[in-house]
């Protein structure tokens, strides 16, 4: 089989795996070398999906001993089945490298014959690629449950990230659609990874010359939408694993029905938009101090499908608001919907010199389409309409510069009728007064 | 109205800024000589190029204000924006007065396009740093044409240094016909022509090709979504890219 015709294979069979970050490394070159890391990632392309390839994403083979339910690897799927050599998968990184094709090697791999024996050819390649052909790109390395700790540890001193797939959100899932994988051969080499990281990087603190450990961490991923889990289920696990296995990122990947099995759903698509809300829930985790519990709770335990999960939580929490632009502090600022990260601190940086007004809120990047029911600018509010949930819920809903009130405030017009009954401080003519 | 106009070189800019301030004439605005529109009502002074007073003005910049306004008004002046040189004078007459603090003044109009314009230099560097699609043609080169909007051929020099130490490669903006060539050793800026017929390496095709099917397989068909792809790559780029070509 040649080598275009592998690609087409284990190319398409290596796309479920939607990690596509080459962020985390600074990686320096050597005089003799080719490539180096790029600490904030780089993106090369974007697939017809709409999403970021930045890694030759490759699976070693796809000849698989394990039947994981959901899986188009799954041993009794009829499709073509391949191997690379090792000199295969080196030819392509280090020629779409120097054409800056890529940032570097994603390498999976399906379970052949055994754990060990798999994790060991990943390893060859790898160790290949950095020493024989001084290659010092990002690599992102899957590590196999259940293979032996020690090859683990191996890998870790080539590459810039591992990654453990734990896929189903709950042990039931894993048992039902993947009996053959135990949840302990998951989540060992995470921890033994994650404590590793840790170890390393304080010898590298007190020598320069120790070698760094995955030095851009660890991701995961999880399924959404192949199970019956709730998106709390989904979203206190993500915060679990941040908080005891450090990692860097939790992906989330939409099931793509890809096998008629009756234990899975019978979905026509991708539950693409619930996939959506986990990753935004997942950015208020990380980045705006959020916790699962905030956003999820026993009363509703998946995400609404009309309203992202920040203004779905303004509007629980409508107590805590207007809150004045030119003094609440950072913290409360990240809460507010319709300003991001960016705006916030654009926003604590420019008090410093001056008062904000309305009108410089636009300037700064703040969504003033969200954020005006929330603020007060100077002690004036702009949201135009009574501070009550049902009613910015509608018009955040509506998702127009226009504010239609509610249904119990109209009146019908006549021609005769001077005046609208609304309020017409700032209002833009909704009807034409000679209908 | 006077307008000062500069030869087109960031040392001509930072000269004809000095004698902004020096001359106390105060310019309506500050022309580069590349992109001029002249007009009967203004009176166009020539300022030329001197580099003694060129280091002065960098040197209050980074002194009074900062090395990071230093770096975003030479983003801003690659941008080649007509309107630069004069929206970097205002920004000098606001910053020599309030000090650092000015970088911090993002309500105010000068400060505000002068952010968004570095922005936008910046976002197509790192942009270009990932689009940038190098070929081996014959003579064992790696060349790499694109058409950026901005003039950033000088800031992808170093990356592609670091990365590539032992190719010889060729970084050529068609738009601007200039180079940055690359010998193994150092790199250097040029604007010597360069044909568009070019004999590619015998392989080249084969890694082509390999390339487009990778392209091909990676997506998931039941996510097609071509308005989410032209968004983060837009078609004004796709000449260049070989995934997008037939």
């Amino acid at each position: 089989m040649d080598t275009l015709t592998k690609l087409g294979i284990l190319g398409d069979a290596a796309k479920y795996d939607v990690s596509c970050s080459s962020s985390g490394s600074d990686r320096k070159n050597t005089k003799d070398g080719l490539g180096s890391g790029y600490k904030a990632g780089i993106c090369h392309s974007w697939s017809d999906d709409g999403r970021c390839i930045s890694l030759l994403k490759i699976l070693l083979t796809n000849k698989c001993m394990y039947n994981c339910v959901y899986c188009v690897n799954r041993a009794t799927n009829d499709i073509p089945r391949a191997s690379f050599t090792p000199g295969e998968v080196i030819d392509l990184v280090m020629n779409f490298y120097r054409r800056n094709y890529i940032e570097g090697l994603f390498l999976s791999s399906a379970v052949e014959k055994s754990p060990d024996h798999t994790m060991e050819q990943m390893l060859e390649v790898v160790k290949k690629l950095r020493i024989e052909y001084k290659f010092n790109g990002y690599i992102h390395l899957k590590a196999i449950p259940g293979a032996d700790m020690t090859l683990i540890a191996q890998s870790g001193l080539y590459v810039d990230r591992m990654s453990i797939n734990i896929e189903l959100p709950s042990s039931q899932g894993l048992k039902l659609l993947a009996p053959q994988k135990e949840k302990q051969s998951i989540l060992k080499p995470m921890k033994y990874i994650s404590s590793q990281i840790i170890e390393k990087s304080e010898e590298r603190r007190l020598s320069r010359r120790a070698v760094p450990f995955v030095p851009a961490g660890q991701s995961t991923q999880l399924i959404v939408g192949a199970t019956p889990d709730h998106d709390l289920n989904i979203l206190t696990l993500s915060e679990n694993l941040y908080k005891r296995f450090n990692l860097k990122r939790v992906f989330y990947s939409a099931y793509v029905p890809v096998s008629s099995n009756p234990l899975l759903p019978a979905l026509k698509q991708p539950p693409l938009l619930r996939e959506h809300r986990i990753y935004q829930a997942d950015w208020l985790l990380r980045f705006y101090g959020f916790s699962a519990n905030e956003l999820l709770d026993e009363t509703h335990q998946d995400f609404d499908m009309s309203l992202d999960p920040k203004c779905d939580w303004a509007l629980r929490n409508i107590h805590l608001f207007p809150v004045e632009i030119n003094r609440v502090d950072y913290e409360m600022l990240l809460r507010i919907p319709g300003i991001g990260v960016k705006s916030a601190q654009r926003i604590v940086r420019a008090r410093r010199v001056c008062q904000l007004s309305y009108d410089d809120l636009k300037k700064i990047g703040v969504v003033l389409k969200r954020a005006r029911y929330f603020i007060t600018c100077r002690g004036k509010y702009y949201g135009g309409i009574s501070l009550n949930q049902p009613a910015i819920r509608d018009c955040l809903l509506l998702g127009s510069n226009e504010r239609i009130p509610r249904q119990d405030t109209w009146e019908q017009l006549s021609l005769f009728s001077n005046t609208f009954s609304l309020n017409t401080t700032s209002l833009t003519p909704v009807y034409n007064s000679a209908d | 109205m006077i307008n000062y106009i500069y030869d087109g070189s960031f040392e001509g800019l930072l000269t004809a800024i000095h004698e902004a301030f020096y001359r106390r004439e105060n310019p309506a605005g500050i022309f580069s000589a590349h992109n001029l529109q002249t007009n009967l009502l203004d009176s166009n002074i020539y300022v030329s190029t001197d580099i003694l007073k060129y280091e002065k003005v960098q040197k209050a910049i980074i002194e009074k204000i900062s090395s990071q306004s230093l770096q975003d008004l030479f983003y801003v002046f690659l941008s080649e924006n007509i309107n630069a040189g004069t929206w970097i004078y205002r920004y000098l007459k606001l910053g020599f007065r309030m000090g650092c603090k000015v970088e911090s003044f993002l309500t105010d109009e000068t400060v505000h396009i002068i952010n968004k314009t570095s922005q936008r230099v910046l976002r197509e560097y790192h942009r270009m740093l990932g689009l940038l699609r190098f070929k081996l043609i014959a003579g064992n080169v790696y060349y790499a044409a694109f058409r950026p909007d901005n003039n950033i051929v000088a800031l992808l020099a170093p990356h592609f240094e670091e990365r590539l130490p032992m190719h010889n490669w060729i970084i050529h903006d068609v738009k601007r016909n200039l180079s940055a060539v690359y010998d193994c050793s150092s790199w250097v800026l040029t604007d010597m022509e360069i044909s568009p017929d070019i004999n590619l390496d015998d392989k080249e095709n084969d890694y082509n090709g390999l390339w487009k099917q990778y392209f091909k397989s990676i997506a998931i068909e039941s996510r097609r979504n071509p308005r989410l792809q032209k968004n983060f790559m837009p078609k004004r780029y796709w000449d260049f890219l070989p995934e997008k070509q037939p």
